[in-house]
């Protein structure tokens, strides 16, 4: 339901206005929604790959360090895929919220144009029946007029005969 | 005065439509004229299979006379020759065709028209498109009126029509929009008339609590009245209704009266009580919240006019332009074209009693200046006065 009121005179109830508040109200709502809120996803924080600053790290570190060479040699191209890895996946989430939030966009513009059209083609149809009413009638009274026409010349011929006898 | 009421058919067991409303205004009228009506032997208004017996009986103090319909209408080739006939280029032969099949053809009546002719002083024929009133009024112009309870429906365009709604000595119209209507697709506008209606009776008493109790329902509830049709719109009724619900939350419950021809959505805040008389229809008007009219075609309707006078207000389907037109001249309720129109409309109304209130006073005022017994004598007694005087110079 709408948030905003319709503003009623008590003292002088007038459905005509009481109508096109509504009508007004409803124009709105099918038309002036906002669309999907804010076309960016929540930013993903960059990983941190420097390291802590702690002293076990400080100990550990001074009790490899003889073997750091060889260590260093060993986890390289792992760690080095790792962080790819990690590079990548984190672009894919920003990536894919990105999409998310379009296709959550477009999916409320279609609802929107969705229904705008269904109630054109409904008061298309509506206004069709009463155009062909009114055709039919307009015919008619062409018809008349046609008829009328004719009888009235058919007189005017008389009348003249008769005039100039 | 002599007047006789020309109808398709008539009885007690008719309870709706152009019958009932020609009864009501035969017994009204007897109190000042000397009435009879002419009628058919039918009952079924699809098939027009000979039902009554008698040819001839008394219904609450008026003389009917019943004329026995001679060949019974086939729906399926009704249908395939109404289709023909709205859809392709056609002859007056293959409208008086349409007519035939339509009927119900009871070529003893059109008889006796002209054989009584002058026992009669006017002829009272309702509803235009019917075998009786077309061969009727050609049988009996000068004495003839009709009441043509036109709705805007295509046949109204027929070329048969257009000479019918010229010949009458006079038209009584139900509405404004009617009158427009006939107006412009026959040009009659030099034939007297004037937009006369409907009276309806109205018991002294009436209870919504007592039909809440009898049928158990608890909390508001807004009512339909009448046959429950696509016709009707009733399909984009309940539609509009279970979104409603969906959306809004509301408490409020939908309850049907009448004989149904379709099917009725499972929810647990639809509740069909299926056909109530008329002492208990006016007990659920006073229990409702409002009366709902999803109709698309109206000449007149009487349950939007019942329910003006026990001060209910009314939501109507604003696509049939004579309910829209009612509302707006009565200010006795809302209307609505869309889903999100009938939404608000709805809740606007349900949240407001004040406007309800407001609505249904309109609504009763409206009512009692145009609609009353009075007010509908009145009326008739003066069209048949100015015939009468127009007659004498």
């Amino acid at each position: 339901m709408g948030q905003e009121r319709i503003e009623i005179d008590y003292d002088h109830v007038d459905v005509r206005r009481i109508m096109d508040q509504i009508k007004e109200k409803v124009a709105a709502e099918a038309g002036g929604k906002p669309l999907a809120s804010g076309g960016e996803a929540a930013p993903v924080s960059e990983p941190d790959f420097t390291g802590g600053q702690g002293r076990m790290r400080r100990v550990l570190l001074k009790l490899t360090s003889p073997f750091r060479p060889l260590i260093k040699l060993l986890i390289l191209p792992v760690d080095e895929e790792h962080r790819r890895t990690v590079l990548i996946l984190d672009h894919t989430n920003r990536r894919l919220d990105r999409l998310i939030a379009e296709v959550e966009r477009d999916r409320r513009l279609t609802r929107e144009y969705t229904k705008l059209l269904h109630h054109l083609c409904h008061n298309l149809v509506v206004e069709m029946s009463k155009l062909k009413i009114e055709v039919e009638t307009l015919k008619t009274k062409t018809r008349v007029m046609e008829k009328d026409f004719e009888f009235l010349g058919k007189r005017e011929k008389a009348l003249e005969k008769e005039a100039f006898k | 005065m002599k007047l006789a009421f020309v109808v398709q058919r008539y009885g007690l067991e008719i309870n709706g439509g152009a019958e009932l409303h020609c009864r009501w205004v035969a017994e009204h009228m007897k109190k000042h004229a000397e009435v009879e009506v002419l009628t058919t032997k039918a009952v079924d208004y699809i098939t027009w299979k000979n039902h009554f017996a008698r040819d001839e009986e008394v219904v609450n103090g008026i003389t009917v006379r019943r004329f026995p319909v001679t060949r019974a209408r086939n729906p399926e080739r009704f249908g395939r020759i109404q289709d023909r006939l709205l859809c392709h280029d056609h002859k007056e032969a293959d409208e008086l065709r349409w007519l035939n099949e339509e009927g119900p053809r009871a070529p003893g009546l059109i008889q006796f028209l002209k054989d009584n002719e002058n026992s009669y002083d006017y002829f009272i024929f309702f509803s235009y498109r019917y075998y009786h009133s077309y061969w009727g009024i050609k049988t009996v112009p000068r004495q003839s009126i009709l009441v043509p309870t036109a709705e805007r429906d295509p046949v109204v365009g027929l070329g048969i029509f257009r000479d019918l709604f010229r010949t009458p000595r006079a038209i009584i119209y139900n509405s404004i929009e009617e009158r427009k209507m006939i107006n412009d697709v026959s040009g009659n506008g030099p034939v007297p008339g004037d937009v006369v209606g409907v009276g309806t009776e109205i018991p002294d008493c009436y209870s919504g609590e007592t039909f809440r109790r009898q049928h158990n329902i608890s909390g508001p509830y807004v009512l339909y009245l009448g046959r429950i049709d696509e016709n009707k719109g009733c399909h984009r009724l309940f539609d509009y209704f279970i979104r409603f619900k969906r959306e809004s939350g509301s408490e409020v419950k939908l309850v049907l009266a009448g004989s149904t021809v379709m099917q009725i959505p499972s929810h647990p805040d639809i509740l069909y009580l299926g056909f109530l008389g008329d002492g208990e229809k006016f007990d659920a008007l006073d229990g409702a919240e409002l009366l709902i009219m999803p109709s698309f075609y109206e000449s007149l309707s009487m349950v939007t006019l019942e329910s003006w006078a026990l001060g209910k207000p009314v939501l109507a389907n604003a696509l049939c332009d004579v309910l829209k037109g009612q509302c707006q001249r009565s200010n006795g309720g809302l209307y609505y074209e869309t889903c999100p129109e009938f939404r608000e409309s709805l809740g606007v109304l349900l949240s407001s009693p004040r406007l309800r209130r407001a609505l249904g006073e309109d609504g009763r005022r409206y009512f009692e200046a145009n609609y009353t017994w009075d007010v509908i004598e009145k009326k008739y007694l003066a069209l048949l006065g100015r015939l009468e005087k127009d007659k004498s110079s």
